[in-house]
């Protein structure tokens, strides 16, 4: 029994301190005594999707995205398979636009992304920078299953001047309480499709919402048919760190 | 700018530049009497009345020269050893101390060093210039010389991405100025491409050097070329021996190299030129500070020997491994702000522990300063601090971010019974001289904003014990080293 996690193009997409998202990860899941094994894959290095359990792509600057998006098309059609089957995948702002349709420059130019999700961005004229908290949604937050007041809501930094717009049949993760979230429009931040989660958030975003870290690690339990309780761990200095967040944001006392 | 790269000549001067100097000069004058230092007001003022001010006052009114540094770290330090060399060769120069980088400081600084009747008092500039406020200012003055330190991802909250922040950087600096570069920085080294008369300094080896690194790093692609760059050593971060394997860009032969680098009691030794240089600051990261330094005077024409004596006598400034005595022990403070600075600090924290054990105070802001977004202390290698953690007896995480500190630490494998979360800077400094015993050693290790108030809390306590401040006794140190 043995959880894999691959990171993708962790040289490349690392502005935010992504790496953290995966560290969290492979710690919560060794600590409830799963054996658990990060692959680190960059340019020209296709992950085996039969074999991962979960896929994390995170954000890079724009020149660093163009150059990958040609690579990652090389096993699109791998990688399609594998979420439609399943995988999960947690996909951070430059990552998650990937993941969708286009990215329209400024210029007009579109850039193709993968197609896999029903989303596209469009530069916007000004830089979304900011501390942000999302209620989470009902259903997201009911598959979480966990108690605790933190588990309610969302809490990261945005940096993004992409803004994304879903289409018709996918939803937000949750409703934006204070920052821009997707496009500064809709009051929508991030998305769920199957089992991948995309999401403007890094801080990185793991770290302080232990309860999506943990939805992520179930998910990927179940779909590997992992045997076993799903211990939960003292999450406490974790929450702490939420709950502080939170209150400060929209308390309003961080500007 | 319809006068580009002719910086000897004086421009009329206008009401509106009367107007905004001696505003300027009365606002400094009232803070002054007000006991306040160290703001940004009368820069402010200067601006608003006379948006050219700077040229006004810049343009031909420093026949030696105006040099800038800039980069993403070791700005201060280099401009406070190079402004002690300058000082060592007798020379009169503006400087805007205590890092007031932006146009409004360096406007303040400028007014400071012009008298009433616009007569500058000194023949050459040297100034601090934040990475972002470089185009402003060389929209208006010419620099003589431009020292780049280095670039590193820090606060991208406020500049956005780093290849627009290197961009902008390399685009406005004319071409009549003189580069001072790090030659082991790929991102700063490619200033000099197609460039005339570039002075590059860089480092031979250090023995913290090695052929491979996991380090997070900047800069992994050819700026010309686009394919990965190749390695045969590494110094910290992207610094190192690199070569593009494709096109011809590769590490610059400095003219000025530092070689047999190695740390001796809290002071780096290394040779240039055939002669042997000393700098009082400990982590390898401040010996290109000194070769930045040391680059810019020889360009100057000061000898060799004036320059290694600067140097030598450097003390280090408020809050760069400085040294404050208490009762129990040492602790020695540091400013850290983005992961390839607190790394190096790590590394001599190491080395320090593997000697006695010590204790740690982290204090994280996020204000403007510090950047808001703390996602970086996830880019910093806590996971080495492992390595000698029985030596660790104590972590305080302070600031307004210290919740995130403890989670960053209880991921990075600290035993969570070593941690504690003190959100008071006077708090914290108290739980760390409790149960300290004697002779006791810690870092102190804050962010910009809590650096201030850090660092007054510690010299009190010093004075308390009356061993005097950190300054003096880092001075008596240094004597009886050399």
């Amino acid at each position: 029994m043995k959880l894999k996690i691959c990171h993708l193009y962790p040289d490349l997409l690392d502005l935010y301190g992504d790496r953290g998202n995966v560290m969290v990860l492979a710690a919560r899941s060794r600590w409830r005594g799963i054996e658990t094994e990060v692959q680190k894959k960059s340019l020209g290095e296709q992950p085996d999707y039969d074999d991962i359990d979960i896929l994390f792509i995170g954000g890079g600057s724009d020149r660093e995205q163009n150059l990958l998006v040609v690579d990652l098309q090389r096993h699109e059609r791998e990688l399609r398979q594998a979420i439609e089957d399943g995988l999960v995948v947690l996909a951070i702002c430059g990552g998650y636009q990937l993941l969708g349709q286009y990215y329209q420059a400024g210029n007009g130019l579109k850039m193709p992304g993968l197609g896999i999700l029903d989303l596209w961005t469009a530069a916007g004229d000004k830089r979304c920078i900011g501390n942000v908290v999302v209620r989470l949604d009902e259903t997201l937050r009911a598959a979480a299953d966990t108690s605790g007041e933190s588990d309610a809501t969302l809490v990261g930094f945005e940096n993004h001047s992409g803004k994304t717009y879903l289409g018709e049949g996918i939803q937000p993760l949750g409703k934006v309480l204070h920052g821009c979230g997707n496009n500064g429009e809709d009051g929508g931040e991030g998305t769920r499709y199957k089992n991948v989660f995309g999401t403007y958030l890094h801080g990185p975003l793991l770290p302080k919402n232990p309860h999506l870290a943990d939805l992520l690690l179930k998910l990927a339990w179940r779909r590997r048919g992992f045997a076993g309780d799903f211990t939960s761990l003292d999450s406490r200095l974790e929450r702490e760190a939420h709950e502080t967040m939170v209150q400060r944001i929209l308390a309003g006392s961080h500007r | 700018m319809a006068q580009k790269g002719k910086g000897d000549f004086r421009l009329k001067r206008t009401w509106r530049f009367w107007l905004a100097l001696w505003g300027c000069k009365i606002t400094d004058g009232v803070i002054r009497l007000l006991g306040k230092s160290g703001t940004t007001l009368p820069g402010v003022v200067a601006n608003r009345l006379d948006p050219r001010i700077i040229s006004h006052l810049g343009r031909g009114n420093y026949p030696e020269g105006i040099i800038i540094v800039t980069g993403t770290n070791g700005k201060t330090t280099t401009a406070n050893l190079l402004a002690n060399v300058l000082k060592q060769a007798g020379k009169k120069f503006s400087f805007n101390e205590a890092g007031a980088n932006l146009v409004t400081g360096i406007t303040g600084a400028m007014a400071r060093n012009t008298g009433w009747l616009g007569r500058t008092r000194a023949k050459l500039a040297l100034w601090e210039v934040d990475e972002a406020t470089v185009p402003q200012l060389c929209a208006q003055i010419t620099p003589t010389q431009a020292i780049v330190t280095n670039f590193f991802r820090d606060q991208l909250d406020r500049y956005g991405e780093l290849d627009t922040t290197v961009r902008l950087v390399r685009e406005v600096l004319p071409e009549s100025t003189r580069l001072i570069l790090n030659a082991d920085d790929p991102l700063v080294a490619q200033f000099g491409l197609g460039r005339q008369d570039v002075v590059y300094f860089g480092v031979e080896r250090t023995p913290e050097s090695s052929e491979r690194s996991d380090e997070t790093r900047e800069a992994r692609f050819c700026p010309q070329c686009g394919a990965e760059l190749a390695y045969s050593l590494f110094h910290y971060g992207q610094l190192g021996r690199f070569s593009c394997p494709v096109c011809t860009y590769q590490r610059p032969e400095p003219q000025i190299q530092a070689r047999e680098v190695r740390c001796e009691e809290q002071r780096i030794v290394f040779q240039v030129d055939g002669q042997e240089g000393s700098l009082a600051l400990p982590g390898y990261y401040n010996l290109y500070n000194a070769l930045a330094a040391y680059s810019s005077a020889k360009t100057l024409g000061i000898a060799s020997g004036t320059i290694m004596e600067g140097l030598r006598g450097f003390a280090p400034q408020a809050g760069r491994m400085e040294a404050f005595a208490l009762r129990q022990g040492r602790v020695i403070l540091t400013l850290v702000k983005n992961p390839a600075g607190f790394n190096q600090v790590i590394r001599t924290v190491l080395g320090a522990a593997s000697r006695q054990p010590l204790r740690l105070l982290l204090a994280i802001n996020d204000q403007a300063a510090d950047g808001r977004d703390v996602s970086w202390l996830w880019d910093v290698d806590f996971e080495l601090l492992q390595a000698i953690e029985e030596n660790i007896s104590l972590v305080i995480c302070a600031g307004l971010r210290a919740e995130d500190m403890v989670v960053r630490l209880k991921y990075a494998g600290i035993t969570e019974e070593k941690i504690r979360l003190e959100d008071d800077l006077a708090k914290a400094v108290a739980l760390l001289q409790k149960d300290w015993g004697s002779g006791g050693q810690a870092y102190a290790l804050p962010t910009y904003t809590a650096l201030r108030p850090l660092r007054d809390i510690l010299a009190a306590k010093s004075r308390q014990a009356g061993a005097g401040s950190g300054r003096q006794e880092t001075r008596k140190s240094k004597e009886d080293g050399v």
